[in-house]
Parts: structure tokens; C-alpha cells; sequence
């Protein structure tokens, strides 16, 4: 670890997560707005607006993090093993967790 | 020894690599300790029990406190199993059950689980970091008498047959004015919110001191794990404890003023209260997890007579499950109503967290498969944990499902699941950590066989109670009822389940006996009795509060606990003694712990308890519904915060301090990077997690409400001047701070900016006074209205908090303590208003929206 690397290196251990919990939010707050404004009902191109606008944060996060680990090597030299599982972490979250959004029907009523 | 820290004083010394420091000369140990003990003990007496400020004192403290709580919470167990052995019980009637059975959950989870962990933690850290205390100890007593005091108002509210009976997560319409119109969910926001003062405070101290406080050159990535998951719990303590107090917040505001959050008649919501309630309750679960899998990490490995398997896949798995136990909050709320796509996340992100939860299980089990086991005490209850836990977290995935989500919900299915992931996933492994510890705490060896019967007792007593409980659960009984008069089909699991209760009481009561049998009778202790490794081990049996003579260096961590005890006792490591009177430690660097600076720590002192005492006037004059005067105590909160800071400062006279030979290191670091500065950052970022959740509170209210909808506020032409001198007013400020502060580093007087920023927030306070009372609609109208007004009252707050910053620092400009590497104070208003310019312009740019969307 590079001597004043200590927060540099925090950041880039937590990166991965943090681009899910980023990529999760937004999806979560798109898909209540989406619903609010009527955005299912709007079409573009062969899927909705709503699930068009709720895959690109998850298109992004993933993304992104693929962007971070091919980068975290060179950034972090030997010290890169640790943060490169949290870019997984981010990676393989983001993708399982939003995953849903390519079948479930968007704002049906999950009960009753 | 041939290590580093012998080497000679004449080699190089290299400030970037603790390994090159040289070892200080050997003196007496005897000696040291004296002199150590002078300036570290607790005073003597009643006096030293309320002033103490060790960590050691407090640890300890924490920890016999939330164990008092848990066997009130027992008793309380007790009784409810009593009611529920008969169909018909007449025991206690439906009031009182409710009670009894919401204030079993609430002592478990705020008066027990939290502070114990809090306890453990602190107790240890220091130790196993190789220093002397934890960053603040002011901060730690203050937290341990809200804690205490906070406990008694909601044990006294027992007594007194007004106690909450809403159910430990308060759910509203029902803890609302109207079903609940008494003062017993008063007593569970407020008191509740009191404790987690506690919490907070504990989080900050064990963040900073996780980062700042290390030995030299233990890396990071070198720290004992249990520091890790502690870092992890205190991160989210920080994040996961703001959405809930900020409900608890909210709810009080409707119940006190009226102000409709949560009324869906007058467009509130109460599914609002359950995001915020579960944002926290969730998180809430691997807050208790966490601690108690860094004792397991610690132990089993020792245990075993090997090293821990697996070290990166356990620091990423917490790193897992840290950020992801918050994306499950919803998983609480699956039979509310909410669509496919939003349950289908939740579902998926409560499946994905039992992955980093495996790797930690599957981490312990080659641990224990690659060593030689030792079947003793702490091991007992280890395996104890991994019977229960595992079962625990296999129906957590059948709840994960939403489909049996829906056919178990609100059963005793899920009293049982919650019981075996919280007693197997905490206590177990607390009682393996007492066990285990106990001779470090105590000094003396434990009796033979009573802390095994205790084991046995507690175990088949538990899985006897809470097994059926599936069962029951799966028949159809819901939770929380206090008779089944027309389901005899449960008579029996029930009386089974009670009969179990109580031999696990026998359990606990035979491990409490086992404990003070240990404390007061038992023979001493070896010093390091389980042959660990760890620092927390090289020390005197029990530790003096300085924990060590002087602080180990690389060369001394890796030695082992053994061989490093009595080089430390003789001053062979860094800052050796007290031989300037003052309690020392070192500050090391965030990644490497590169040692930056000596801090010198605050001496015993009445403040905190003071302060509690303050801040509980506050909570009971709310409670007695006296609003108009409970602002008045707030007087007395901020004089006893404005002397804290005022004892907060290092020495005038303070000099460099030579640590080691040739390795000098200033009291006040040139950089501005203070242990305080670290704590406000902490802070901060609880600070914006709580404002983040009331912008989601707007968010939700605007947008997601089925309530009437928003009458039409068009802010006139008045209201858009004073929101805009408002902005310009707080960033007048924040401009003004850093330029007053380069001032005072370049040698020169603050100079106008200072004044100017005090004047511009006091001007800014007045602006945003006159506009919550004069130009907002009334709260009281719509949920609209009172969020709006909940959000200019946030940024109110912030801007008095700013002038108070501003205040000390001019304070401190007029008595000349302002120098070059002395302008802490003026750095630290500097971020605080930063971060009141932000919240400021974000609250204003939201509420343009809210209006834009309506």
C-alpha cells in the first residue's frame, strides 16, 4: 500500500458496492416515478420507457465496474486483490439484483 | 531480539516506513506502570464511577448494563411464554401483553444486542490496535449515560404500566395519536432515540479509531480481522441508525405538533414509517452479526491451533454484506402491496446476501477442518452457533421467497426464523466471546463445570422453544396474539415451546452465576491463557487502562503476544510512560499507519454525564408534553458542549514529542488532520444519510401517497427573495472561513472574514426563522406541507449549528488561540459550512421540484 494511499486505496475497495447501491437506488426511484408518471404505457422501440429507464442504471453500474477492474491493476499495483473482489461484489450485484427488470411486469400489484 | 525495532539509532529513519523505527532503551517496568497508572487509573470511588472516561471502565461497563437489560428482557420473555402455554391464558391482560411483548423486543434489540457489541468493541479495540483508548473517550461516557439513562425512562415506563405496546417497530396508524393516544409510544420514540445517541456515538469513536488510532505499520490490510468487521458494523451504525431516528423524529412531530408524516388522510402515508423503520431494521441484523463473526473469526482459529482461512474472501464478504443487507429493507414490507418488479429487486438482493454469509461459514468450517479443535468453552458455544445460525439463515432464504413471504407472514414462523438468526447469529457467539475474554476482564480462571451445564441448558432449551415455533408458525398461528381459544391443534407445540423457555432461563441464570462466580471467587489467571496471538493478550491480567507501557511497533505485532508482553511493559515500543503527566497516544496514517502525530487525550471529567443529564431534561420535558419549555433545556445542552470543546484543545505549551529515538512528531498536526476533524467527517456522513432519508420521505409523500391531493403553495415573490439571501448568506460564510484561515496560517490576525461568516449565518438563521413562521403554509395542512417545513427547519438547524462554530472560533480569535497549526476550530466550522451551503441549495432545489411535479 502506498504510503499515503490509505484513503485512495478505501475508495477503490469500496467502489464496486457503492456503484450497486447507486445502480439499486436509482432503479428502485425510477421505478416509483415511472409508475407515478404512466412511463409503461410509453413505448420505445420494442420495450417501455419505464424498463428502459430502470435497465440503464444497471446497463451503467455494470459498466462502470467493468470499466474499474480493468483499471484497479494499474491504479493499485500489488494492493489490487482486495478492492478487485469488491469490483466483483459490485459487479455480480448489480447485475443479479436488477436483473428482474428484464421480465417482471413493472408496476402490477404484488399482492391480492 | 533480532527485529527492526533494534535497530541501531543511527540508521535513517524514513518516515514512510514504521518498520525503520528504532526500538527505545528498556527501563523498569515497574516503574513505568507507576507512572502510566498516576495519569491513566479512575478516580477513586463514587467520584471515579462517574467520571471515569477509560475504555476499559466503559467497555466493561456497556456490557454488564446490556446484560442486566437481557435479563430483564428474559423475565419479560418469561411472561409472555407463560401466557401463550395455555389457550385461554388469563395471566396478563391484552394491554399489558402488548406491552410486555413490544418492550421484550425493543430492550433486545436497543437495550441488549447494541450495547453489547458497543461494549465488546469498545473494550477491545484499543487493545488488539495496540493503543491506549479510543479517540474520544468523552464521547464514549457520554454514550454509555444516554444509554443508561434512555434505559431507565423505558424501564421505568414498565413500572409505571405506560410502556409502548405497539410492537417493537411501532407501526403507524396504530402508533399514531389516534390509536395510541396516551404517552406510551412517546416514551418508545423518545427514549429510543435517546439511546441511539449511544450508538451514534459509539459508531464515530470506532470508525476513527479503527482508521486513525492503529499501531504503527499495521497496515490495513494486516489489522485483525475483528477490527475489520467492526469497521463494517460502525459504517453501517453510521448510515443504517439515521433513517430511524429520523422517523422516530417524524412520528413524534405528528404526535406532539400534528404535523400529518404518516396520516394518509391528509396525505401522509404510513407505509413512509415502515421504509424509514426497515431502512434501519434490516441493516439493524448484520449490525448484530457482524461483531459477533468477528468474535468467531477470532476465536476459532486459536481454538484450533491454526490461522484463519481464507483472510481476503472474509474482508470481502464483509464488504458484501455491508453494502448489501441495506438493499433488502423491502423484504419486511413483501405483503404491503407493492408491485412485481420492486419485490422481485428485493427478493433477488435477500437471496444474493446469503452468498457473502456462506463464504464466512464455509471460511470458519475449513479453519476448523485444517486445525486440531479444541472442544472448550467458547468452542461449545461456537458449534452451538453454527447449528442454530445455519437453520436461521435457511428459512432467512424461504422468507426471501416472495410467494412463502406471503403464506408465513406475521406467523410465529417468523418469530422462530428472527430468534435463531438473532440468538444464533449473536449470542451464541457473545457467549463464546465472554468465555472467552473473561480472564482477560476478570484476571481469574473460570469454575469447571458450571459454564458447560449453563451451554447444554441453553441449547435444548432454545431449539426446544423456537423450533416448534416454525411449526406453530406454519399452522397458522400469527404472532403476537395473547390466547387461541378456538385452535386447540396448538395447545401442545405451545406448552412445549414454554416449557423449553424456561429451561433455557435456567441456562442464562446458571451462565450469570458462572460469571460472577469467576469475577469474584475464581483462582487468578495465567497471563494469556489460551496461548492467542493477538495484542489484546500482551498485556497484565486485567488490563491497566493504558493497556500498554508503551505501543508496539511492527516488529512487536508479529511476535506474537508472548514474546511482545514484556518488551512493551519495559518501553522497548513507541511513546514509552507519562512522563509529561498527559494521556498520550499515537495518531497513525489511514492505509499504511504511518505514525503522524501524538494526540493528547482528555483526562476524567463529569462532563458527559453532565450533558446526559442535560439531554434527558430535554426527552422527559417533551415526554410531559411541555413543548413550549423543553427547547429551554437545550441552554444547558449547548453551554456544556461549548466548555467540552473548550477542553477539547491541546496545550498552548504542547512541544514536539520524540516517540522513539530521532522520531520526533508534533501534538498538532500541520495539516489540519486532527482526531476531531476525523469524527466530524463521521459525522457528516450519518448527518447526510439522515438527510438523504427525509429527501426520500419527500420524494415518497409527492409522489407515492395515495392521499388527498397537495393544496397549491405558489411561493410568492417574498419567499423566492428570502430562499435566495439565504443561499447567499451561507455561502457569504463558507467563503469567508477558509479566507479567515489563511490568514491565521500565513502568521496574521483572522481578519474581517471571520465576523463576516458569524454575522452571515446569524443573518441567514433570522431569514430562515422568519420564513418557516411567516411565509411556509401550515405544516398541520398536508403531509406536503409539514416535509416542507420539516426540510426548511433541517437547514434552520444546520445554519444555528454553523453560527454556534462560528461563535467559538471568533471566541477563540478574541483570546489569541488562533496560530499557525492551531486553527482546528476554524477548519472544522469550515467543512460543517460547506456542508450547511449544500443542504441548503439541495433542500431548495427539491422542494422546486415537489412543486414542479404537482
Amino acid at each position: 500500500m502506498r504510503p499515503a494511499g490509505g484513503v485512495l486505496w478505501l475508495g477503490w475497495l469500496i467502489a464496486g458496492p457503492t456503484v450497486w447501491a447507486v445502480a439499486f437506488s436509482l432503479a428502485y426511484g425510477l421505478h416509483g416515478m415511472g409508475c407515478e408518471f404512466g412511463w409503461p404505457a410509453v413505448a420505445v422501440g420494442p420495450v417501455s420507457l419505464h424498463r428502459l429507464a430502470i435497465a440503464l442504471p444497471a446497463l451503467a453500474g455494470a459498466l462502470i465496474c467493468l470499466g474499474l477492474l480493468a483499471r484497479v491493476k494499474t491504479a493499485l499495483g500489488p494492493e489490487a486483490d482486495l478492492p478487485r473482489l469488491g469490483l466483483w461484489i459490485g459487479l455480480v450485484a448489480t447485475l443479479f439484483s436488477l436483473a428482474p427488470v428484464l421480465v417482471a411486469t413493472s408496476c402490477g400489484p404484488g399482492l391480492g | 531480539m533480532n527485529t527492526p525495532m533494534n535497530t541501531p539509532a543511527n540508521t535513517p529513519l524514513t518516515p514512510h516506513d514504521p518498520a525503520s523505527i528504532p526500538a527505545n532503551p528498556p527501563q523498569r517496568a515497574l516503574g513505568l506502570h507507576r507512572e502510566l497508572d498516576r495519569v491513566w487509573r479512575n478516580a477513586p470511588g463514587l467520584r471515579g464511577q462517574i467520571t471515569a472516561v477509560s475504555h476499559t471502565t466503559l467497555g466493561l461497563r456497556f456490557m454488564v448494563t446490556a446484560f442486566l437489560f437481557f435479563g430483564i428482557g428474559g423475565l419479560l420473555a418469561m411472561l409472555i411464554r407463560a401466557q401463550l402455554a395455555t389457550p385461554n391464558g388469563a395471566f396478563l391482560d391484552t394491554a399489558l401483553y402488548n406491552q410486555i411483548f413490544t418492550m421484550h423486543g425493543s430492550i433486545m434489540m436497543f437495550l441488549f444486542a447494541i450495547p453489547m457489541l458497543e461494549g465488546l468493541a469498545m473494550y477491545l479495540l484499543p487493545k488488539m490496535l495496540g493503543t491506549r483508548d479510543l479517540a474520544f473517550p468523552r464521547l464514549s461516557a457520554l454514550g454509555y449515560w444516554c444509554y443508561l439513562l434512555g434505559g431507565l425512562i423505558l424501564i421505568a415506563a414498565l413500572l409505571a404500566g405506560v410502556a409502548p405496546g405497539e410492537g417493537w417497530f411501532m407501526y403507524t396508524p396504530l402508533s399514531g395519536k389516534t390509536y395510541s393516544p396516551g404517552i406510551n409510544a412517546d416514551v418508545w420514540l423518545l427514549g429510543v432515540t435517546f439511546v441511539e445517541i449511544s450508538a451514534l456515538s459509539a459508531a464515530i469513536e470506532l470508525m476513527v479509531s479503527i482508521l486513525r488510532l492503529r499501531a504503527p505499520g499495521m497496515k490495513l490490510t494486516q489489522m485483525p480481522l475483528f477490527a475489520w468487521y467492526m469497521l463494517g458494523t460502525a459504517a453501517m451504525m453510521l448510515a443504517g441508525f439515521p433513517p430511524l431516528i429520523l422517523g422516530s423524529v417524524l412520528l413524534e412531530m405528528e404526535r406532539a405538533f400534528g404535523w400529518p408524516f404518516f396520516d394518509p388522510e391528509r396525505g401522509g402515508d404510513p407505509l413512509l414509517w415502515q421504509h424509514l423503520f426497515w431502512l434501519f431494521g434490516h441493516p439493524e441484523v448484520y449490525i448484530i452479526f457482524l461483531p459477533a463473526a468477528g468474535v468467531l473469526s477470532t476465536v476459532i482459529p486459536v481454538l484450533c491451533r491454526t490461522q484463519i482461512v481464507g483472510y481476503g474472501a472474509i474482508v470481502a464478504a464483509i464488504l458484501g454484506m455491508v453494502f448489501l443487507s441495506f438493499g433488502l429493507w423491502v423484504h419486511h414490507m413483501f405483503a404491503v402491496g407493492i408491485p412485481h418488479l420492486a419485490l422481485a429487486f428485493f427478493s433477488a438482493a435477500s437471496m444474493l446476501v446469503a452468498v457473502p454469509t456462506a463464504v464466512q461459514i464455509f471460511a470458519w468450517i475449513a479453519t476448523l477442518w485444517r486445525g486440531r479443535p479444541e472442544l472448550k468453552l467458547p468452542m461449545l458455544y461456537i458449534l452451538g452457533f453454527f447449528f442454530t445460525f445455519v437453520m436461521g439463515g435457511l428459512t432467512g432464504v424461504m422468507l426471501a421467497v416472495v410467494p412463502f413471504n406471503w403464506q408465513a407472514h406475521d406467523t410465529a414462523f417468523v418469530t422462530a426464523h428472527l430468534h435463531y438468526v438473532l440468538i444464533g447469529g449473536f449470542v451464541f457467539p457473545m457467549l463464546a466471546g465472554v468465555a472467552w475474554w473473561m480472564p482477560l476482564m476478570s484476571g481469574r480462571r473460570r469454575v469447571r463445570g458450571l459454564g458447560e451445564a449453563a451451554f447444554w441448558f441453553i441449547l435444548v432449551g432454545f431449539h426446544g422453544t423456537f423450533f416448534l415455533m416454525h411449526l406453530t408458525g406454519l399452522m397458522g398461528m400469527a404472532r403476537r396474539i395473547p390466547s387461541y381459544p378456538e385452535n386447540p391443534e396448538w395447545t401442545a407445540l405451545n406448552l412445549s415451546s414454554s416449557f423449553f423457555g424456561f429451561v433455557m432461563t435456567i441456562g442464562f441464570a446458571l451462565f450469570a452465576i458462572d460469571l460472577i462466580l469467576q469475577a469474584g471467587f475464581g483462582k487468578r489467571s495465567v497471563r494469556n491463557p489460551w496461548k492467542a496471538p493477538s495484542l489484546d493478550w500482551a498485556m497484565a491480567l486485567p488490563p491497566p487502562n493504558y493497556n500498554f507501557a508503551s505501543l508496539p511497533g511492527p516488529a512487536l505485532q508479529q511476535a506474537g503476544a508472548e514474546a511482545a508482553m514484556l518488551a512493551l511493559a519495559k518501553g522497548e515500543g513507541l511513546l514509552p510512560g507519562a512522563p509529561r503527566g498527559r494521556r498520550e497516544i499515537l495518531v497513525t496514517s489511514v492505509g499504511t499507519a504511518r505514525p503522524e502525530h501524538v494526540a493528547i487525550l482528555p483526562v476524567n471529567t463529569g462532563l458527559p454525564l453532565l450533558l446526559a443529564l442535560a439531554i434527558s431534561a430535554f426527552v422527559l420535558l417533551m415526554l410531559a408534553g411541555l413543548y413550549t419549555l423543553a427547547p429551554l433545556a437545550l441552554i444547558p445542552v449547548v453551554t456544556l458542549i461549548w466548555i467540552w470543546a473548550r477542553r477539547a484543545m491541546a496545550p498552548l505549551d504542547a512541544t514536539p514529542i520524540e516517540v522513539a529515538p530521532g522520531l520526533v512528531l508534533p501534538v498538532q498536526p500541520g495539516d489540519g488532520g486532527t482526531l476531531t476533524r476525523s469524527g466530524l467527517v463521521s459525522l457528516l456522513f450519518a448527518n447526510g444519510t439522515f438527510f438523504a432519508s427525509l429527501l426520500f420521505g419527500l420524494a415518497f409523500i409527492s409522489l407515492v401517497s395515495p392521499g388527498p391531493p397537495r393544496p397549491l403553495w405558489p411561493a410568492d415573490r417574498t419567499v423566492l427573495l428570502a430562499t435566495g439571501a439565504v443561499l447567499a448568506l451561507l455561502a457569504m460564510a463558507a467563503l469567508g472561513l477558509p479566507r479567515a484561515l489563511s490568514h491565521i496560517e500565513t502568521g496574521r490576525r483572522a481578519g474581517a472574514g471571520l465576523p463576516v461568516a458569524f454575522a452571515a449565518n446569524l443573518l441567514a438563521l433570522a431569514l430562515l426563522l422568519a420564513l418557516g413562521l411567516g411565509q411556509l403554509p401550515d405544516p398541520t395542512r398536508h403531509a406536503a406541507d409539514a416535509v416542507r417545513a420539516a426540510l426548511v427547519a433541517y437547514v434552520g438547524l444546520h445554519a444555528a449549528i454553523a453560527t454556534l462554530f462560528t461563535a467559538f472560533a471568533l471566541d477563540q480569535a478574541r483570546r489569541g488561540e488562533l496560530a499557525p497549526g492551531r486553527a482546528g476550530a476554524l477548519r472544522n466550522a469550515g467543512l460543517w459550512q460547506s456542508y450547511t451551503l449544500a443542504a441548503a441549495a439541495v433542500t431548495l432545489a427539491a422542494l422546486w421540484a415537489q412543486e414542479a411535479a404537482s
